[in-house]
């Protein structure tokens, strides 16, 4: 196995993509925070442009493209917008009872969503090492990354909210109540987790007489520092969804590239690679330019404040999100799971492809 | 004995059933409240949701039918958030409850229209 292949681009891109940089970025804001979190806010909305809202677009794009994947998955290419369409006009008309229900429901959504990206990044990883994931250490992974994700939902209130209530957009959201002792019951359940995995882990080390790569753990680790002593350093919590959207921009890159130059016939060269990566990268800038600023503006004649319009599509389109990523990322299809073993030189030429192929061990 | 199971019963509905006689949502429907007229437009979705499913009986996948059961989870399960989601606010256990009904509805959403092992009308 060379020493590329464990990675979608090399040791340093991926390490700092996949969560080096976060973890930099959460010791340097504990070194130097202090309370204003003003600059930090504007800071993530411009980063936001440029990474964030791509990576919405990215998987509006990813389904959208082919006539094929709107064949293939009709009822959430057609009937969850429907739906969705639905929720977002009976905010819109009852923004005082219904709207703040539907963002607490986002609000919710989303930290378990960036769980499932975790747990599906650690398996990625896992397979590309060598380490056999299975129902144990699956149960074990779970358990670690989903009782994560509940203390952080209480840190997240506990730090970010003001009279029981969060701000959003503008809006008041009821805080979400739970009982106090959730969090030690959750942090029991994570630790036991950890203590599985990582056992697992162990084991595996010996049995192979080597060390487990770190990017293994690392999405966990990740995780781990965003929901738990992250959660309550409320200036790191505005750049966490930056985080999130740069590990799946990496990922969906590779698979792009899948798409479009690992076909019979495609020009494989880094010329190419380029091409296509700034043809995608403009292509979804623009798509979430549309739908996080296009589309509040379109609703901009509705007598509600824009914010409050912009915060309840927002929501609309990250809920879309959670369901389209769940449908086109299955590890279990052949094509994603292929794409997703990849490394960015295979796509470059023949030569780097002998270089660079993963060597596949099957978990 | 039996008699006496009917009287019981009676006894347990004649509350509900007087309390329904004087609701007066049922004289004016224009009475309804915004969350009540809600409630109603997600019957009315959940509903579609399930005609859609009959009227292509046979002609989609199974897959198909089984993402639009989903979304009738997905419905039904909003309207009782929108009913007790704040529950917890008055019983602490019942957020706790309301939170893993949550993380089990997100967990069935994850699972929206993917391809299954024993989906025999998609092979």
């Amino acid at each position: 196995m060379t020493i590329n292949s464990l990675y979608f681009v090399n040791w340093w891109t991926d390490t700092l993509i996949i969560g080096g940089l976060s973890i930099i970025t959460w010791v340097a804001l504990l070194a130097f925070h202090h309370s204003d979190t003003q600059p930090i806010f504007w800071f993530a909305l411009v980063l936001s442009l440029v990474v964030n809202y791509p990576h919405f677009s990215a998987t509006v794009y990813r389904l959208y493209q082919s006539p094929d994947n709107i064949r293939q998955f009709p009822v959430t290419a057609w009937g969850l917008p429907l739906i969705l369409f639905g929720a977002v006009g009976a905010s819109f008309w009852q923004p005082d009872v219904i709207a703040p229900y539907f963002l607490m429901l986002f609000l919710l959504w989303s930290p378990y969503h960036y769980s499932g990206q975790t747990i599906g990044l650690t398996m990625v990883y896992a397979r590309r090492a060598g380490f056999p994931i299975g129902r144990r250490e699956r149960m074990a992974l779970s358990a670690f990354v989903f009782s994560a994700f509940v203390c952080g939902v209480i840190r997240f209130q506990q730090n970010g909210t003001s009279g029981g209530f969060t701000d959003f957009y503008g809006m008041s959201i009821p805080a979400f109540p739970l009982p106090d002792w959730t969090e030690a019951a959750a942090q029991a359940v994570m630790w036991t987790g950890a203590l599985v995995f990582a056992g697992s882990a162990f084991v595996w080390c010996l049995e192979q007489k080597r060390l487990m790569p770190p990017i293994v753990l690392l999405p966990a680790l990740t995780h781990f520092v965003w929901f738990v002593p992250g959660a309550s350093l409320k200036s790191f919590w505005i750049v966490i969804p930056f985080f999130h959207s740069l590990q799946y921009l990496l990922i969906a890159l590779v698979m792009q590239l899948k798409l479009r130059i690992d076909v019979v016939g495609g020009e494989h060269s880094w010329r190419r690679i380029g091409a296509e990566a700034r043809r995608w990268g403009m292509r979804n800038i623009l798509g979430g330019i549309l739908l996080f600023i296009g589309l509040p503006a379109a609703f901009s004649w509705l007598p509600l404040p824009l914010m409050t319009t912009a915060g309840i599509l927002a929501a609309a389109v990250n809920i879309h999100h959670f369901f389209v990523d769940g449908v086109i990322w299955k590890l279990r299809d052949t094509a994603t799971s292929s794409a997703l073993m990849m490394n960015i030189a295979e796509f470059a030429g023949p030569g780097a492809v002998d270089l660079a192929r993963p060597n596949v061990v099957e978990a | 004995m039996r008699e006496a199971a009917t009287a019981a019963v009676l006894a347990v509905l004649a509350g509900p059933a007087r309390a329904a006689e004087v609701s007066p949502c049922i004289l004016d429907p224009a009475a309804l409240t915004p969350r009540e007229m809600f409630l109603a437009a997600a019957i009315g979705a959940m509903i579609a949701c399930g005609v859609t499913s009959f009227l292509l009986a046979e002609r989609v996948t199974e897959r198909t039918h089984a993402a639009l059961a989903a979304l009738v989870v997905l419905i039904g399960g909003f309207c009782l958030f929108t009913l007790f989601g704040l529950a917890g606010r008055e019983i602490p256990v019942a957020g706790s409850l309301v939170l893993l009904g949550l993380i089990g509805l997100f967990k069935l959403m994850n699972l929206f229209e993917i391809r299954r092992k024993r989906s025999l009308s998609d092979k």
